[in-house]
């Protein structure tokens, strides 16, 4: 992996991926559990934290560079360094806790609205810790509609029991191959700047086919 | 195919022509002994023409147009097929023009009418006419004999296409003309001009009645008293007379609507007809709209003496069937061949030249120290203007204020996507100046640029603030990484400020974090509103304001006590007000939210860095980011101050209500009910080694003011002003001009002009180019250059156009405000005659034809119209002769086109009886169409005979 980031590109594409969602809604766990397949407690994020991962999706090999953001209003101020570039937006909420779930029209489905600079960015909307079905507080035809409505994927999972979490990145990074001038961002040029990358005009032709 | 070799060859040797002739011809001449049929040359020439017309009759239209005939007018319905031929020693062409949808005749006055189809009223026809410069027949003999082959040709296919053979002189536009009808019908053409000295009667109606009468009544005593059933349709074109802001300017060149051929001249002066324009601050443009052409028409009256006509010639022309209003285009909106049209687009096209040649140096005083020999062209184009011009336009930059009317920023979501400086933005206004300031030339700019920091390093020196940047302590991330950083170092001026008055009143604090923090204790329940700008601690307290129940007040009296009742707190510093109802774990005390600070403003490059440094250490261990602590730290410490008395979970139970899991079934209401509250941390939070109490732990109470703020003014201040000092030449122009494009924009978007929906479409549309071409000119890798600049002139001439469209539709707009309707109409028609020009090749598309679309003006709106042909004054109309009639508010018509025709029966015919047919049908005997003014008169004359 470090060597992957030192700048040979081993990877075909580069996605920059972005959780947010209220606090305490799983974004972490969510990540971990996807980078390394473990679950723990994690202490509440502070500000922001980061991982890399790299997968095969779709025939390709792909870095994904993944930003957990802190749920906390407090830190809110300085996400919009994060929303830059990404390719795509995760927007977790708690199934088991009803304000997380509004909140993502109130305010995450808002944040993108105003720092994403990419307006193709793919956004997914995910549920979180189905796990607890006993205590479920937002249905998932809620889920469903709120997705069909801001236009995004729409997937419930659970970090705890690993249910869907592999499928929530891949469904994610599939349909950010699919959309050319994302793919044409992502794509690993020769230059060691991973966030502002430009392939030329050529190659954008090229992987849009893909 | 041999013709044109033969060509070359005859002057020069005529009697060798034997031997240079082709096969072709040589076999003919041989074969000829045999083939008596082909007896003449004469006989060839005609069995030639035989052959053109029979294989264009083959095709018909359709394959015609297939095989790329010529498309002739806008609406395509007339097309031009072209063939040659030679006779003798001359070469001819012969043309055929035809129809393709043929939908009846619609009307006389069909604007895209052919010449020879107005005029003669038909539809399909054959024009044969020598290859020669006049492009005419100049001897009678040969054109009746070019007339004849023609005639015969077309009977022996069987065609009964009318031909024409132009004669005379080109000037006089005279044709003759034939054509079959049948077996026994001849129709014959023929049309001639005056074009001078016409007499007079042939001025009026009368006369030129009485002129068509003559054709046809034999004895000409008799045609006044005579009945004849005339058809007439009369179309009069009248122009408005050129636009002219005061009447009193008229005065000045009483010439000027004289000639009226012109109407455009140069030494005219005149108040600019765009004054009011956004676009005027920094150009005025030509004015498209040179006037308008109103056509009336009468159609269709039966006319039975000369003195109806007589009467007619005073009818007003309100009394028209028909009113249609054309604008006149100054004819180099269309073409640009001939002159370049000067605007936005222009100038941008310069910047981005300046733009290409500032790769060649590192810095931009390299630009103006030295004669850089790479720039060797000629002087004007890379000239510095006199000192005096630069002071006067840095101090129009500078200049505050005047502007505040435009400051409500349109909060365009177009032009935002557009990565420059907002329109009334410091960086914007330098950029609008230097585009035109000496020719905006790279060494213009970056002289320009170099008194420009320096003005701003003088700013920031003496702690002025800078003019035209609102600090209003956010950054547009959007917008030029220049502008974000001007944005910037305004707030760090302010903050400068600020931390020197702190000085002067308390010596302890090093920096305040903002605003009017000074005297935030003294009014700790009023301040937050207005200081903290970031939502964040209004949110709080609106957030925990559950719906305080009355009995929680009953519970405890001390929680009821006025907001300056702060005796209890000796201790407490900077508190923003309590929180809802919330009260402290182990005190019996509301809890307080603390003033915090702001959250570190930063530009795009800190925060690319940021992320950058994240992603380097990234990986390796669990990162927070070390600002993101110490925010976390700030606020710890500020909470504490604001409540001495506080835990841990107290500040958890503020900062992330989240992690803060409350015994009571009943939520956050139970938090005032019962003291203490119930409930504990989340088991995140709780966890043994959590940093966030290890943080809790590691901060001192300390309120925001006495407090290291998370930004250094200074420090960044003299980073922002290194960062300008030292940019690289390209750096500046390609932030130029991705502002100066979208300045220009907004201010083009600014105009008015009605509403025309093609236009906004249009507009809008050009943002979304604007921002997804110069989208890659920014970014820290840069495309190959000459692509990239190959880009951005294309985008200056898309750019053009719209400028062009948009100036077009302010003026069309201005000109027809009371009719609306109209001038929608007319916008769109032009809007469809210049989209072919909008693609975005580099090569100018001319347009030969002219805007010609003519709009049916409504009942109701004649009286706006005829505003536009005001009354000439004394002066313009003392000189005039009214010879025509028909006048329009005093203006008489520019053109009268008159179509006179005259129906008979077949079987009435003078020879009456022998007609096989049993034909009682109409034919059309007599049709004459007359062209002309007062001194220049045409007429054609089609007769149809039976002979």
């Amino acid at each position: 992996m470090d060597s992957a980031s030192s700048g040979q590109p081993e990877f075909d594409y580069l996605f920059k991926l972005l959780l947010i969602g209220d606090s305490g809604v799983g974004k972490s766990s969510l990540l971990l559990r996807f980078t390394s397949d473990s679950f723990e407690d994690l202490s509440p994020t502070i500000g922001v934290d980061f991982k890399v991962k790299i997968v095969n999706i779709g025939g390709k090999r792909l870095k994904l560079a993944i930003w957990d953001t802190a749920g906390q209003e407090r830190f809110r101020t300085l996400t919009s360094s994060y929303y830059r570039g990404a390719q795509g937006v995760i927007m977790v909420y708690d199934v088991t806790r009803r304000d997380t779930f509004t909140n993502l029209s109130d305010i995450w489905a808002k944040e993108i609205e105003l720092y994403s600079t990419n307006q193709d960015c793919i956004k997914m909307l995910v549920g979180n810790k189905v796990d607890k079905e006993g205590e479920r507080a937002v249905t998932k035809k809620e889920g469903i509609d709120f997705a069909r409505e801001y236009g995004c994927l729409f997937l419930e999972c659970s970090a705890k029991t690993r249910v869907n979490v592999e499928q929530c990145f891949e469904e994610l990074v599939l349909k950010i191959l699919e959309t050319p001038s994302l793919c044409a961002e992502g794509s690993s040029g020769l230059k060691k700047n991973i966030f502002k990358q430009k392939p030329p005009q050529a190659d954008a032709s090229t992987s849009s086919c893909c | 195919m041999a013709s044109s070799s033969n060509a070359k060859h005859k002057r020069i040797a005529e009697e060798e022509e034997e031997e240079e002739e082709e096969e072709e011809e040589t076999l003919e001449e041989i074969e000829g002994f045999d083939d008596f049929t082909l007896a003449s040359s004469w006989e060839r020439f005609i069995s030639e023409i035989e052959a053109i017309c029979r294989v264009w009759m083959v095709d018909g239209p359709k394959n015609l147009v297939e095989k790329g005939a010529e498309c002739l007018g806008s609406q395509k319905k007339l097309y031009k097929v072209k063939s040659e031929m030679k006779h003798g020693t001359k070469l001819y062409s012969i043309e055929y023009y035809f129809c393709v949808s043929n939908k009846g005749k619609a009307s006389f006055w069909d604007d895209d009418l052919h010449d020879l189809q107005l005029s003669f009223g038909v539809s399909d026809f054959m024009v044969i006419a020598p290859l020669s410069a006049s492009g005419v027949v100049l001897d009678a003999p040969e054109s009746t004999k070019l007339l004849s082959s023609v005639a015969i040709a077309l009977t022996n296919c069987g065609s009964n296409w009318p031909a024409f053979v132009p004669v005379h002189d080109p000037s006089r536009k005279a044709y003759i003309g034939i054509q079959n009808l049948g077996l026994i019908f001849t129709r014959r053409f023929d049309a001639d001009r005056i074009g001078s000295q016409v007499p007079i009667r042939l001025m009026h109606l009368e006369g030129l009645y009485e002129l068509f009468i003559s054709k046809f009544a034999l004895y000409s005593v008799d045609f006044s008293a005579s009945f004849f059933k005339v058809q007439f349709a009369m179309k009069l074109t009248y122009r408005s007379p050129p636009y002219e802001s005061d009447d009193e300017i008229n005065s000045v060149d009483p010439e000027v609507n004289e000639s009226k051929g012109d109407i455009v001249s140069p030494n005219h002066i005149k108040t600019q007809w765009d004054d009011d324009c956004p676009w005027t601050e920094w150009y005025s443009a030509e004015d498209p709209i040179r006037g308008f052409e109103l056509v009336a028409i009468w159609s269709g009256r039966m006319f039975e003496s000369s003195l109806e006509m007589a009467e007619l010639e005073n009818a007003s022309s309100f009394d028209a069937e028909k009113w249609l209003l054309c604008p006149i285009i100054f004819p180099f909106m269309i073409d640009d061949s001939t002159w370049m049209f000067v605007g936005f687009a222009s100038q941008i096209r310069l910047l981005v030249s300046a733009l290409d040649m500032s790769f060649e140096a590192q810095f931009l005083d390299d630009f103006v120290s030295v004669e850089n020999p790479a720039s060797d062209n000629s002087k004007s184009s890379t000239a510095i203007p006199p000192p005096t011009v630069l002071d006067r336009v840095l101090k129009e930059i500078f200049h505050d204020g005047g502007h505040n009317s435009h400051l409500v920023e349109r909060d365009n979501k177009h032009s935002r996507a557009i990565k420059g400086a907002p329109l009334e933005s410091l960086f914007a206004q330098f950029c609008l100046h230097s585009l035109w300031f000496g020719g905006c030339n790279i060494r213009a700019i970056a002289s320009l640029w170099i008194e420009f920091v320096r003005e701003v390093r003088w700013c920031w020196e003496e702690s002025q603030p800078l003019p035209k940047m609102p600090s209003d302590s956010t950054i547009d991330l959007s917008a030029c990484l220049i502008h974000q950083k001007l944005q910037m170092l305004a707030i760090c001026i302010e903050k400068k400020n600020l931390s020197h008055d702190t000085h002067n009143s308390t010596e302890s604090v090093d920096h305040t974090p903002s605003g009017k923090k000074v005297d935030a204790e003294a009014d700790p329940f009023k301040e937050p509103v207005k200081n903290e700008n970031g939502s964040y601690l209004r949110s709080y307290c609106h957030q925990d304001s559950e719906p305080s129940t009355s009995s929680s007040f009953k519970h405890h009296d001390y929680s009821v006590r006025s907001p300056d009742l702060q005796k209890v707190d000796q201790v407490r510093k900077g508190s923003a007000g309590v929180v809802g109802s919330m009260m402290l774990l182990h005190s019996y005390q509301k809890m307080h939210a603390p003033y915090t600070q702001d959250a570190p403003i930063m530009t795009e490059d800190m925060h690319e860095e940021r992320l950058h440094a994240v992603e380097v250490f990234g990986d390796a261990f669990s990162f927070s980011g070390q600002l993101e602590r110490d925010i976390l730290s700030s606020d710890m410490s500020a909470f504490k101050a604001a409540n001495p008395d506080a835990v841990f979970e107290d500040f958890i139970r503020w900062h992330s209500p989240g992690d803060w899991e409350n015994d009571d079934t009943d939520g956050c209401a139970g938090d005032g009910n019962n003291w203490p509250p119930r409930g504990k941390l989340s088991q995140r939070m709780s966890e043994h080694g959590n940093l966030w109490r290890q943080i809790w732990n590691d901060s001192p109470p300390l309120p925001v003011l006495e407090q290291k703020s998370l930004l250094d003014p200074i420090r960044e201040g003299e980073k922002i002003l290194h960062y300008l000092e030292t940019l690289k030449p390209h750096q500046l122009l390609e932030q130029m001009v991705c502002t100066a494009f979208r300045a220009s924009a907004d201010i083009l978007n600014q105009t008015m002009y009605g509403d025309f929906k093609p236009m906004k479409t249009r507009f809008n549309q050009l943002y979304i180019t604007l921002a997804s071409t110069l989208k890659p000119l920014q970014a820290n890798h840069l495309r190959e250059k000459a692509e990239l600049i190959g880009d951005l002139r294309r985008l200056c001439l898309v750019f053009e156009h719209i400028e062009k469209l948009l100036i077009f539709a302010a003026s069309i707009h201005r000109k027809l405000l009371d009719v609306p309707r109209l001038s929608e109409a007319m916008f769109s028609d032009y809007f469809n005659f210049y989209l072919p020009k909008m693609g975005t090749s580099l090569e100018s598309i001319c347009y030969d034809q002219e805007f010609k679309t003519k709009q049916l003006v409504m009942m109701h709106e004649r009286d706006a119209v005829a505003i536009l042909f005001p009354p000439p004054t004394a002066n313009q109309s003392w000189r005039k002769v009214l010879s025509m009639g028909n006048l329009l508010n005093g203006h008489e018509p520019i053109l009268r086109e008159i179509i006179f025709s005259i129906n008979d029966r077949v079987e009435d015919s003078h020879y009456g009886s022998s007609i096989p047919m049993a034909t009682t049908e109409e034919i059309q005997t007599h049709r004459m169409y007359i062209q002309g003014t007062s001194n220049d008169l045409w007429v054609a004359l089609s007769v149809t005979s039976w002979d």
